[in-house]
């Protein structure tokens, strides 16, 4: 990969202007890009709000109605709650995802320390909600396991599945970003002309589907410890009749 | 209207792309948090390679109780 140094706008600009940047800070350059192309939007449409919407009101109306439709499929009516979570962390893996595919930008997600970021915020709120909805002793005895002398066995075990929620999270987004982004890079390298469009195509659809499958993720796993599993909900709606 | 809509496409695929998505993964993580914490314990307190092989036990065991759950799961939700 020594050889293959792609062009960009941000290194063009920075060299320009005599700074000399490394490819870290060219990445959050990146990132900026992706915040600028998602805030400015939404400042200028919800600055004035219209009941009968305008094309951009109109466009981002139809992506929170969205958002908020699959929340609601994967969650149930209480998911809205999460909406401001989910849906940036969706619009945001989004537009990393497919600025890579702007001649001349790069994706931020196939850096590995953007995808952690992202997983680190799902992690780490997942447990907060688990605490939040079910009370602290509650949630954790969940890691204890069902039966008490199987305890020293299944907390290690627990503790190690909920750590690797976010290391496959991110490997997982990282990886199909990096890999796609690759694939790109030398098939423009070998062939500039229409060859690598329908890799193109693909990638867009693998942008979507990875950044889907994120948010999907994240949506089982706060799901799963707000509500901590179907069967203690059932024993404790049971209870309740009692 | 638009709600009805979203609720009227087909998620079910979707989801189970998911879920089938995350089951690879998860093993091994699962294995290699196992070793690393393992290993670091053991360069910690100096007890190798004891806890090294305690842990990638407990890694591999949480691995396959994640894809357990996680495929009890998807065929509950058939």
């Amino acid at each position: 990969m020594e050889g293959l140094e792609s062009f960009s706008w941000i290194h063009f600009f920075s060299q320009k202007l005599g700074l000399h940047l490394t490819s870290e800070m060219e990445l959050v350059a990146m990132t900026w890009v992706v915040m600028l192309i998602l805030v400015i939007p939404s400042l200028l449409a919800t600055r004035r709000l219209r009941s009968v919407p305008g094309p951009l009101q109109n466009v981002l109306e139809f992506l929170v109605e969205s958002l908020e439709g699959i929340l609601e499929a994967m969650m149930g009516w209480r998911g809205r709650r999460y909406l401001p979570l989910i849906g940036s962390l969706a619009l945001f893996i989004l537009g990393c995802n497919l600025l890579g595919l702007i001649p001349g930008f790069h994706s931020p997600t196939n850096n590995l320390n953007t995808t952690v970021a992202c997983a680190l915020v799902v992690f780490f709120s997942t447990h907060i909600i688990g605490i939040r909805e079910q009370g602290a002793l509650r949630y954790l005895k969940h890691f204890v396991g069902p039966v008490w002398w199987l305890a020293p066995m299944m907390v290690p075990v627990e503790i190690i599945g909920q750590l690797a929620r976010p290391v496959s999270l991110s490997v997982r987004l990282f990886g199909n970003i990096f890999g796609e982004d690759t694939v790109l890079l030398i098939l423009l390298a070998l062939v500039p002309l229409l060859i690598p469009l329908p890799m193109m195509v693909l990638a867009i659809f693998t942008s979507c589907v990875q950044a889907f499958v994120f948010v999907m993720l994240s949506m089982i796993y706060i799901a799963g410890a707000g509500e901590g599993g179907h069967r203690e909900k059932m024993e404790s709606q049971e209870g309740r009749k009692e | 209207m638009r709600l009805v809509m979203m609720k009227g496409f087909d998620l079910s695929g979707w989801k189970q792309i998911g879920y089938l998505a995350s089951l690879g993964l998860n093993l091994v993580a699962a294995t290699a948090i196992g070793l690393a914490i393992g290993y670091h314990l053991d360069k910690w307190l100096k007890t190798s390679p004891w806890l090294l092989m305690l842990f990638l036990l407990f890694g591999i065991a949480a691995g396959f109780v994640n894809l357990f759950r996680e495929v009890h799961r998807l065929r509950g939700d058939d």
